[in-house]
């Protein structure tokens, strides 16, 4: 086992080092010029001039991404051109946004999705097969920027019952720890605060889950539908097992392992999901940031968000390989 | 024997009359959905309206622009002289005082101008605050005397309400970092109290300040939160998650106005938006560039797609702002069979291509109207076609002048001279690459010139060679719909900053 970890982690440096040279290269050839964006509309030559030579602009693309190669390998992504700050300290105050938002899209798709593809799968053709197929579908098929409108629509305005965006009410919280608003109210104990970002969180977290839902769901329902035929399940129902028995003891665990590699792989893709979501709610997160930072073409800001959300899916990856040898036995490494 | 509910409604009663008794009164809070957000603690780190808008009013406006005298007034600077054409001395308030209680000075002023504005690396207002200050100093704890490179007339359009003061004395103890995240000193009538960047900041009024006293009615509290998208906006607004609503799109105002209890309060923008031209063929030849400026028929556009939201421009600037000239000559009506006829002039009776770019989504129905010109420039005898780059790179582009043909705002004109040098004046930007020797004359007399009414001439002048020489289609300015919950009592500003001091909360 651990001789794989060191042989899938070595693996990932190629990984790291393309995207770096791609996302560098990308974003320093797309239009735009941050000295233009940042310094004002009276700005004049001289102090574009002077902002270049400050941000190290002025010297060669290669060697701005060498240093920045170097520097990065370090853990330093370098300074911010719109917030004059570390790079890692801009993005270390927005990703427990993204996090906790990511992780309550996690369980709110996982909730609805596998008991809803379980049982579909477990009858198939019936009224509760064909219900979850369409809302798998339409969880596909929808847009989250599209969805997100029409839940604030919804919920908030004709139902008024959730906040339109932000991910707290003023002067409800304590003080910040952690940066994880519901984890630092659970362990203050101020129940309020806890209602208060469940309330905030529940539409981003659903707009932002949905497409996974969808196809969590579809996922499970196809697992589910092929173990049902495997021979043990037979066995175990000639054993006289109830059916719910069969389905949630023997064909579930055994029709997991498709479904946390679709976790895993979702995962990424709810990172990439939050930059919408995240700017439609107004949540303070690392999407949202990487917006702003695109739009002032702040380029290690951009570069040092794009680097992280690969390290993520990567780390993601190798958790999702670890996890596989749990949940099947038969699986080592 | 008295039922419950009767001593409940007693007991009330008696408190209530108690506290207004005492002096006692509810906190204030008025929530405001604003569109640009604001991302850092330095005041000095970022040049955005919104910005400030709220340093400005945490720190005391420097002095401010009057939209009712169309004249600028004095805040922290009660007063100015010019002492000669390069140097001005300001007298600043001797009531001013900063958080911890220390009276703002004149090394405050001295400190924030040269030291944070310009001589900070961090510093994005350099250009926007002080583009022509070379020199500030002291003469006394309460005179300030700054010293321009050349003759700045308008210099008051640059520091008023865009200098923002900050407190030397903290930035020595703590620091610029800790001074501004943790120390934040200010003279105005409101204190930071809570930023998290992103989604809203909170300002806490000053019971004690100057301003504050004369507006007992100001909110005790004010929270800025960002609200990017204008459904989200009307939704929060309508149900009171905010009270104040920036930037409602026309289309949306009718779902407001159908509530008794809200309203939307229509004001002028001192935005313009114009149709720039660069004078690269076909756009060198002046019959050409007067062309579009006959073929776009603006009034009909006001009317139908912006349902008359907006003003017309016969020229570079409307009322209220610094310099307008109601009987300025040329005016450029609708017409497309003059077009039809300047272009054959120009030698394109079989008519020419061009390509119009426009941003998308960064001005009120930027898309949709440029899309209605389009047809208008076709019948007028130009085949068009209409170009939507994202605006980063339409942007750097228009920077560089690489972009023949587009349409564009500038805001914060109350004094156009800035905006007239920036995209006019030869050698200036490459925005246009316009060059024109008596245009250029005529800016250089009224940026030196001090009597205001030969400057005013100075400019009439120069605008009505604008208008003619057509480098740009000046179009309208819009009316920004501002939605207000009737409990507030407010005016909004046509640069769209807010001061919540000037707010009066109904209680």
């Amino acid at each position: 086992m651990v001789s794989y970890l060191v042989h899938r982690l070595a693996g990932t440096l190629p990984v790291l080092l393309l995207i770096s040279f791609l996302v560098f290269s990308l974003i320093h050839a797309a239009p735009g010029d941050p000295t233009l964006l940042l310094l004002g509309e009276e700005t004049n030559a001289a102090d574009i001039a002077r902002a270049k030579e400050r941000w190290g602009l002025d010297q060669p693309l290669y060697v701005q991404y060498l240093k920045f190669v170097r520097a990065a390998a370090a853990g330093d992504f370098g300074k911010s051109f719109k917030y004059a700050e570390p790079v890692i300290n801009v993005i270390k105050t927005r990703l427990p946004a993204t996090i906790e938002l990511a992780v309550f899209a996690i369980i709110i798709a996982s909730l609805l999705a596998i008991p809803l593809g379980v049982w579909a799968g477990a009858k198939p053709n019936s009224w509760i097969d064909n219900l979850g197929t369409t809302f798998g579908l339409f969880g596909i098929s929808m847009p989250s920027f599209w969805l997100a409108i029409m839940l604030i629509l919804l919920l908030a305005g004709v139902l008024n019952v959730l906040p339109t965006s932000g991910r707290s009410t003023y002067g409800v919280a304590g003080p910040e720890q952690t940066g994880f608003y519901l984890f630092d109210s659970i362990m203050q104990k101020n129940w309020a605060a806890v209602w208060d970002g469940l309330t905030h969180i529940f539409l981003p977290a659903l707009a932002l889950g949905m497409n996974m839902l969808g196809i969590l769901m579809r996922v499970t329902r196809s697992s589910i539908l092929e173990v049902m035929n495997e021979d043990y399940v037979q066995t175990a129902r000639a054993k006289g097992l109830q059916e719910k028995n069969v389905v949630w003891r023997h064909v579930t665990s055994n029709a997991l392992i498709p479904v946390i590699t679709v976790v895993g792989l979702e995962l990424g893709t709810l990172l990439s999901g939050s930059i919408i979501v995240e700017t439609v709610f107004a949540w303070p997160g690392s999407g949202s940031l990487l917006i702003t930072a695109l739009n002032a073409r702040d380029y290690p800001l951009v570069t040092g968000i794009v680097m992280t959300y690969t390290l993520a899916f990567v780390a993601i990856n190798l958790i999702i390989d670890g996890l596989y040898a749990v949940v099947d036995p038969r699986i080592r490494y | 024997m008295i039922s419950a509910r009767r001593f409940v409604t007693a007991l009330t009663a008696v408190t209530c009359l108690l506290c207004s008794a005492l002096g006692v009164r509810a906190q204030s809070r008025v929530s405001i959905g604003v569109t640009e957000t604001i991302e850092t603690h330095n005041p000095y780190g970022d040049s955005v309206s919104l910005q400030y808008g709220i340093y400005s009013e945490v720190t005391g406006p420097f002095c401010t622009y009057s939209y009712n005298k169309a004249d600028f007034e004095g805040r922290l600077a009660e007063r100015w002289k010019v002492e000669n054409p390069t140097t001005w001395i300001f007298y600043l308030s001797k009531n001013y005082k900063f958080n911890d209680g220390t009276t703002v000075t004149a090394e405050d002023v001295v400190h924030s101008l040269m030291n944070r504005v310009i001589g900070d690396p961090q510093s994005k207002q350099k250009a926007s605050v002080a583009p022509s200050v070379v020199k500030a100093e002291a003469l006394d704890k309460f005179t300030v005397k700054v010293t321009t490179d050349k003759p700045t007339a308008p210099l008051l359009s640059f520091l008023c309400d865009r200098l923002i003061v900050t407190s030397k004395a903290a930035f020595d103890k703590y620091g610029r970092d800790a001074a501004d995240r943790e120390h934040m000193m200010g003279g105005g009538p409101y204190q930071l109290k809570e930023l998290i960047p992103g989604q809203r900041l909170v300002l806490q009024k000053r019971p004690d300040h100057p301003d504050a006293k004369k507006h007992p009615n100001a909110p005790d509290e004010v929270i800025y939160r960002i609200m990017r998208e204008p459904e989200q906006r009307v939704t929060a607004f309508l149900n009171d998650e905010i009270q104040i609503a920036q930037f409602i799109p026309p289309h949306m105002r009718q779902r407001i106005e159908k509530n008794a209890k809200l309203r939307i309060a229509p004001i002028d923008s001192v935005e313009i938006m114009f149709l720039a031209m660069q004078p690269k063929p076909p756009f060198d030849k002046k019959e050409v560039r007067q062309a579009v400026c006959h073929a776009i028929n603006r009034d009909q556009i006001i009317a139908t797609l912006l349902e008359s939201f907006a003003s017309r421009l016969d020229g570079p600037i409307g009322p209220g702002q610094y310099g307008y000239d109601p009987n300025l000559k040329p005016k450029m009506n609708y017409d497309p069979e003059v077009s039809k006829k300047l272009l054959a002039q120009a030698g394109y009776a079989n008519g020419v291509d061009v390509e119009l770019q426009t941003p998308v989504g960064r001005y009120t129905l930027d898309k949709q109207l440029t899309e209605a010109m389009v047809p208008m420039l076709n019948a007028a005898g130009f085949r068009a076609r209409l170009l939507t780059p994202e605006w980063a790179t339409l942007w750097a582009n228009v920077q560089k002048g690489t972009v023949p043909f587009y349409y564009m705002g500038r805001g914060s004109v109350q004094d156009p001279s800035a905006a007239l040098h920036q995209y006019f004046h030869t050698g200036e930007t490459p925005r246009i690459g316009y060059s024109n020797p008596k245009l250029d004359e005529l800016l250089d007399k009224e940026q030196q010139e001090f009597d205001p009414n030969k400057r005013r001439q100075y400019l009439s002048q120069a605008m009505s060679i604008l208008t003619d020489d057509a480098p740009a289609c000046f179009l309208w300015r819009h009316k920004l719909l501002w939605g207000l919950n009737s409990r507030i009592d407010y005016k909004p500003l046509p640069d769209a900053r807010i001061y919540a001091i000037d707010m009066a909360v109904k209680r």
